[in-house]
């Protein structure tokens, strides 16, 4: 299944200028379910399309939101020489078309 | 008798529920009017609004410009204050003009000064800078009491000289300094959000876990409702737990709505950081009392081993210099990377003949690679790019020459397969050239640990009117 054919909201910002943090809120008790029993699988295809090891990529299931939470360290920090987003809000597009 | 101190002896009679009015989420961009008159109405015992942030980026805090327009602020500041007067109630501002920063404070009580003379207002406003030092924080350094966040490297006395202003973000400590002092109004640079709504709840006796936790989701305004937006919304606290409610009829707190706002630009959800220790929120539960309003109740407070203020600094990199085009050519978009690296070449060979390359050029081609570096090149490429070139020199008569010369010859340049040999270029105006002036970049992002905070940001005292 792909990410963005069962997420709610997919979206990313910083969290604080070194890192980024991506949400994914899942419609229901049972998508949630789904997609937390595929952390691992979901961490290895963060860290390929990011470009960072997997072991940068904090993965964090979120119940009362049924939301999972991916942090990772921003390539160039916010704002910084050659930086092309400085809020993050536009860096969840490589999480869309992940299949799980 | 001061707004305070009028609620503190309401209190005293008779212990109730503190009602906080979250006005905006940034002071600046407006405040609607009627969600803001209906928080009003609901007779709220403080209204509070945060200015700031550090998502902004580092040329606020560098330049100690605002980010919103002195116009807009001054609109939204006397909206709030004029409110606060009419009620008699507190009005508590934090992280002052968008940075925090000394000039920003400035610009910031310039504006409530202006407000209060051409309004007639009369009161005792309370201020605290939050400009940290710079001898204090190297001796700081050098006694190993200050560490990185996140990726940042060691902070080093150079980096101290370097920046621009350096802030430290003020915590709830810092407010409640501030409200100690009997008065109407308080605004403080650069601070912690939850600070600015956590603190009367503090003097109140509230436990302090559901106060931070409740400060954090109001200094953003409606944004945990669905749909999320500006709106004014109002907190009502008790010693068990709180309710949210949009003051806008549009918006709707729900439980979900309200648990997922602890995701927002946060890296853990499950807590809230301030200089005195954290609230944890793994045993917070949501409750809908009706189709707008949430129940949050369980949050505790564990407070901080020792005090730390998390410092912010910024220090200029140049002057940053812009061109401006598009290009339909599929030939030119295909080979842009080559023809962008070809083109620094020969600017580079134009423009430091007698001196090393002291300048940063680079292109950005949206459509292909504007909002990210991806992993991969697209499956086809657009029909249309748009190229943004820019450079970052030392002075800005340099970062002008390097651009106005990329112009030309990126314009003219020579790549292999060209067919459209009169200009690789669509220019929507001329010039296409922008120089806009500082750059800056972050190079403060650090944990300090403090002892005596009251004598490094003392309060100040003003009384207008």
């Amino acid at each position: 299944m792909r990410l963005d054919a069962i997420a709610k909201v997919i979206r990313s910002k910083n969290a604080g200028p070194r890192l980024l943090t991506l949400d994914v809120m899942l419609p229901d008790a049972a998508t949630f379910a789904y997609v937390t029993a595929r952390l691992e699988p979901l961490r290895r295809q963060v860290a390929q399309r990011y470009r960072v090891s997997e072991n940068e990529v904090a993965v964090l299931p979120f119940e009362p939101a049924l939301a999972v939470k991916i942090t990772l360290a921003r390539e160039i920090m916010s704002g910084d020489i050659g930086d092309r987003d400085v809020y993050g809000a536009q860096q969840h597009a490589p999480l869309l078309d992940i299949e799980l | 008798m001061t707004a305070i101190a009028r609620l503190f002896d309401d209190f005293g009679r008779r212990r109730r529920p503190l009602r906080s009015l979250g006005a905006s989420g940034q002071l600046g961009y407006g405040i609607p009017t009627p969600a803001f008159e209906a928080g009003l109405a609901r007779a709220p015992d403080m209204i509070g609004v945060d200015m700031g942030s550090i998502d902004i980026g580092p040329a606020y805090l560098g330049s100690g410009k605002m980010a919103p327009t002195r116009v807009g602020a001054k609109r939204d500041l006397r909206k709030v204050l004029r409110a606060a007067r009419r009620l008699d109630i507190p009005l508590i501002v934090g992280s002052a003009g968008s940075a925090g920063a000394r000039p920003h404070l400035e610009a910031t009580l310039e504006i409530i000064g202006e407000i209060a003379r051409e309004d007639a207002l009369a009161f005792r406003m309370a201020v605290v800078a939050a400009d940290v030092p710079r001898p204090a924080l190297k001796q700081a350094i050098a006694a190993g009491r200050v560490r990185p966040l996140d990726t940042m490297p060691p902070l080093t006395a150079a980096d101290v000289d370097a920046a621009a202003n350096i802030v430290g973000q003020l915590g709830l400590e810092a407010f409640r300094r501030a409200l100690e002092a009997d008065v109407d109004v308080v605004v403080l640079g650069r601070a912690c959000d939850t600070g600015i709504f956590a603190c009367i709840p503090s003097m109140l006796g509230f436990p302090p876990g559901l106060s931070m936790h409740m400060a954090k989701i109001v200094e953003c305004a409606s944004l945990c409702c669905v749909p999320g937006g500006r709106d004014s919304i109002l907190g009502v606290l008790d010693d068990e737990g709180f309710e949210l409610e949009s003051m806008a009829p549009n918006r709707r707190a729900t439980p979900s709505s309200v648990a997922a706002h602890s995701l927002y630009e946060q890296a853990d959800p499950y807590e809230v950081r301030e200089p005195s220790g954290r609230a944890d929120l793994r045993h917070v539960t949501y409750r809908a009392i009706d189709d707008r309003k949430t129940r949050v109740e369980g949050a505790t407070f564990e407070p901080a081993e020792r005090l730390t203020l998390k410092l912010e600094g910024a220090a200029k990199v140049g002057y940053r210099a812009l061109l401006i085009a598009g290009a339909a050519d599929p030939h030119f978009i295909s080979r842009h990377e080559q023809i962008f690296a070809d083109v620094a070449c020969v600017v580079r060979d134009l423009v430091c003949e007698d001196t090393v390359e002291d300048y940063c050029l680079g292109f950005r081609l949206y459509g292909v690679d504007g909002v990210r570096r991806w992993a991969e090149p697209p499956a086809h490429m657009p029909r249309e790019a748009f190229v943004l070139g820019e450079c970052i020199a030392q002075s800005p008569e340099r970062a002008e020459e390097v651009i106005r010369t990329t112009k030309q010859y990126l314009l003219h340049h020579g790549y292999e397969g060209r067919l459209s040999t009169a200009g690789n270029l669509a220019f929507p105006f001329t010039p296409p050239e922008l120089m806009i002036g500082e750059a800056y970049r972050f190079n403060i992002f650090h944990l300090l640990d403090v002892d005596d905070l009251a004598r490094l940001f003392p309060v100040e005292v003003h009384t207008l009117g």
